[in-house]
């Protein structure tokens, strides 16, 4: 029991997420500063690691300011609640062994659910602050949504259908022979667009365009609240790429070695999979500059949805014919 | 303990705005150039935000006239404490160039506290990253 609720906060659990969404941000600031050919962070810890720390600190003792016509309630409330979507769906992920710490027989629908939920809180918390810039920042934010929604839950159903199971476990599990990448590399090149949407990296982040709407439906919020916000995006963009691995990438399924105890070698396995999928998604937010929002949900909806559609109907011809049927 | 911790993070992680009050864009490309590869003040920590609502250091160029008062004021008041103030340039020290125009008055300080000039017209990038890690040697 002890040990049980040791891993839900410390290792593999919240702690770790957290220590992993700093990770992922310093990666992030310093592989956009290299390609820029600068050098990014430097000065705090050995090469800068602990910045986005120092960040979140610094946000955590600053004053907050409420604006006078605010909603309050939800102004103070909603960034914690936010802040859950990503951390819960983090426990249903295996880290340390095929089991997760929290997983049941339809968690992917769990988590299909939470996505939905850190939408509408978000558009609930940007509507609260009851500015002009985040007003139109909401706008851009919902129609953002349901453009990439479809796409992205219908690469994640292709990995379902062909894994035959709607847990993370048993999808996991049955990319033992052959990852599920190789089967549907465009439902993977799907799911990474649709979630670089969802994190609103560039060439998606339309509801923060800094150079329009200053900074988006961020702009009102400051001090505890901006630091948990921050953080929030940050676990997000862990937990997307976790998922990723695990649905296209075999999860921490690899090659045995002998002298490695299989937690450690699963966990290995998993982190290398996991920071070669955050580093893809490094190098394409550096690369690209933002579209419109027109042309992202056109982008979604006219090229993305059927050819994730094409895809699901591979898949279902492969499943049918008895060709490569997952195990 | 934790004030050293607040200490430490706020002299690790100055976030600048940079507002614009009637300056003629000398000091504004200075600033600019100051992120670029040559200086990087990000090896520092210093980003530049968007909003007022998330930054530490307030950076204003450029002499205050009677249109710009006004807006300084306010923006300045949307910052949240613990605050810096930056006067970057001759301008936004005294009014620079522009001193003795009908509209123009001595400088940022008339209108908030400032806490560092970088003198300059313009200040090249080196003098503005010496004044930012300056002015965070002095934080508490
Ligand atoms: S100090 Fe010089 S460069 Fe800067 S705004 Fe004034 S005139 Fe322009």
């Amino acid at each position: 029991m002890i040990n049980e609720i040791l891993q839900a906060i410390i290792f593999p659990g919240v702690l770790f997420t957290i220590a992993m969404g700093f990770l992922f941000d310093w990666l992030d600031r310093k592989t956009a500063a290299r390609m820029q050919g600068r050098i990014g962070p430097k000065i705090t810890g050995p090469s800068g690691i602990l910045q986005p720390l120092a960040d979140f600190l610094k946000l955590l003792f600053k004053e907050e300011i409420i604006p006078s016509h605010a909603d309050r309630v939800i102004f103070l409330f909603a960034p914690a609640l936010y802040f859950l979507a990503p951390l819960l769906s983090m426990l249903f992920i295996p880290i340390i062994g095929p089991t997760p710490l929290a997983g049941f027989e339809f968690d992917l629908l769990a988590i299909l659910f939470l996505l939905a939920y850190a939408a509408f809180v978000v558009t609930i918390l940007s509507y609260s602050s009851a500015s002009s810039f985040t007003t139109i920042a909401t706008g851009r934010l919902v129609l953002q949504y349901v453009s990439y929604e479809i796409p992205l839950v219908l690469a994640i159903i292709t990995a379902a259908l062909y894994s035959r199971s709607l847990s993370v476990e048993g999808i996991v599990a049955s990319q033992s022979t052959l990852w599920n990448i190789l089967v549907m590399p465009f439902a993977f090149g799907v799911y990474i667009i649709a979630l670089m949407a969802e994190l609103e990296k560039p060439p998606f982040d339309i509801p923060s365009a800094k150079t329009e709407i200053v900074a988006g439906w961020l702009t009102e919020f400051s001090g505890r609240a901006l630091s948990f916000l921050k953080l929030t995006k940050e676990v997000g963009y862990v937990f997307g790429s976790a998922l990723a691995v695990s649905l296209f990438l075999g999860g921490g399924l690899g090659p045995e070695v002998a002298a490695v105890p299989p937690p450690v070698l699963y966990f290995v396995y998993f982190m290398v999979k996991l920071l070669l999928v955050g580093f893809l998604i490094f190098v394409l937010k550096t690369a690209l500059a933002r579209i419109k929002i027109g042309q992202a949900t056109e982008l979604f909806w006219k090229i993305l949805t059927p050819v994730s559609l094409a895809q699901i109907a591979f898949v279902l011809v492969l499943i049918q014919g008895g060709v490569l049927v997952a195990t | 303990m934790l004030e050293r911790l607040a200490t430490w993070s706020r002299k690790r992680s100055p976030w600048v705005f940079h507002i614009n009050a009637s300056s003629c864009n000398g000091c504004d490309i200075e600033l600019v150039a100051s992120l670029t590869p040559l200086y990087d003040i990000e090896r520092f920590g210093a980003i530049l935000v968007p909003s007022p609502r998330h930054a530490d250091v307030l950076i204003v160029t450029g002499t205050v006239n009677a249109q710009t008062k006004d807006r300084l004021r306010r923006v300045y008041e949307q910052v949240p404490e613990p605050k810096h103030v930056i006067a970057l340039g001759a301008c936004a020290a005294a009014g620079g160039v522009f001193k003795g125009c009908y509209n123009v008055g001595q400088g940022v300080q008339d209108v908030i506290p400032v806490d560092m000039f970088i003198p300059g017209c313009p200040p090249r990038p080196e003098a503005i990253m010496y004044g930012v890690l300056k002015l965070l040697g002095e934080v508490k």
